[in-house]
């Protein structure tokens, strides 16, 4: 009677711990707390902000490519641009976005 | 006694019971887990660091937000409910373009629903670190989801959130996106010139400072030869403005599209008007008001100069 009992918790305890383990690997518990059994990506902006007024020239989107680069000597209204970032050459053309067709 | 009975009636209520117990196992545990499809399928190893490469909705009507999108964009949906979270991805002929994430605004307070711009990076937690050094903080903690890959939700030093994106599945190739789809993408902020040295120190960009006729600074942030998305001097009182990622959906025809957001219940943001690339472009927010772009883009490769 227990040699029965035996291989019963064996036959079903056995699988049953393999596949939590198996389990476990999947989900990351136990071994990545940082995989998401949740979504949590989503964020809400601050409410009550001004949205346009974009007037007269106010451009954000790309070129064709080549589009003319800032000059030194351009002047903006909205207070000292000095550059923070490098600017790349001024020998390499403004780039455009991706124009080939899907699956080239 | 156990010798009398014959030894596959012994074992086939034992294995029965085992495999039922293992696959209510699975079961569960599988279904723990949040499955986001891959960004690539089939999987490539082709990465383009400084793409945008997803976007999500987060809004407080799933169904209301489908109903908006498909209609104006033909977008169909894949709803995955596990757990807490209400999740629907946006296909555009069979494509995954993005997702729609429902959300409850906490009782009490007043947000303003928003598309979350996601960046293509080869290793989350390095650009993460890379970015707080730099002066941005985390918006959501870095996690892994099967199939998609390694995320995390950060604030550039102006506030404008974004995502990095290290897709397990590959980038998507580059090509000229297709009606309905993701074409471009602006970065709105009070100065220009910073948050470009910011992105380009933490996602190594190359910078092309424009030429501009309405005296703001305008940036591109170009990888692999490709524009990427602008970074433009908010215009306006820049105390009533907060920096923000816009994203736009390639259309056929801006003023047609204005036209149907308004009668789904939209608001017209920034009315239709031709662009730097010579086509228009409308800033228009959904019902629940979050702004999204809309540009328009002819295959033709004469430039057409904005008047």
């Amino acid at each position: 009677m227990n040699v029965m009992r035996g291989r019963w918790m064996a036959a079903a305890f056995g699988p049953l711990a393999l596949t939590l383990l198996n389990a476990c690997a999947v989900t990351g518990v136990g071994v990545d707390e940082t995989v998401g059994v949740d979504y949590d990506a989503g964020y809400y902006e601050p409410w009550g902000y001004d949205y346009g007024g974009w007037g007269y020239g106010y451009r954000v989107g790309p070129g064709r490519g080549g589009d003319r680069r800032r000059d030194d000597g351009d002047r903006h209204g909205n207070g000292d641009h000095s550059r923070s970032y490098r600017p790349a050459p001024a020998w390499r053309p403004t780039p455009s976005i991706p124009r080939g067709p899907r699956g080239r | 006694m156990s010798s009398s009975i014959p030894r596959h009636r012994r074992f086939l209520p034992q294995c029965s019971s085992a495999l039922l117990l293992s696959l209510i196992c699975l079961s569960t545990l599988r279904a723990a887990s949040f499955e986001l499809p891959p960004l690539n399928s089939p999987a490539s190893t082709e990465h383009h660091v400084g793409k945008v490469v997803w976007a999500d909705l987060v809004t407080p009507d799933l169904g209301a937000a489908e109903r908006f999108y498909g209609g104006l964009f033909g977008w169909t949906f894949q709803t995955i409910h596990t757990g807490k979270s209400d999740y629907a991805v946006a296909l555009v002929n069979g494509r995954p373009v993005g997702g729609l994430f429902q959300k409850a605004i906490p009782a009490g307070e007043h947000r303003q629903s928003a598309w979350l711009t996601f960046v293509a990076v080869r290793d989350v937690d390095s650009v993460k670190r890379a970015a707080l050094a730099q002066g941005a903080k985390v918006v959501s903690d870095s996690k892994s989801y099967p199939s998609r890959g390694r995320q995390a939700v950060l604030s550039d030093p102006e506030g404008a959130v974004f995502a990095i994106l290290a897709s397990s599945s590959g980038d998507p190739p580059d090509f000229l996106a297709a009606s309905g789809e993701w074409i471009w993408s602006s970065l709105l902020a009070r100065n220009p010139g910073a948050e470009a040295a910011f992105y380009q120190q933490v996602l190594s960009y190359d910078v092309f400072d424009l030429a501009s006729d309405d005296g703001l600074e305008h940036v591109i942030l170009s990888s692999d030869d490709f524009a990427r998305a602008s970074v433009n001097a908010m215009p306006g009182d820049p105390a009533r403005r907060h920096a923000h990622w816009l994203n736009f959906i390639r259309v056929d025809n801006t003023v047609d599209m204005v036209a149907k957001v308004t009668a789904m219940g939209g608001r017209v943001l920034v009315e239709p008007h031709v662009d730097r690339h010579g086509g228009q472009v409308a800033v228009v927010a959904d019902p629940a008001g979050a702004p999204i772009g809309l540009m328009e883009w002819t295959n033709s490769d004469s430039k057409v100069e904005p008047k």
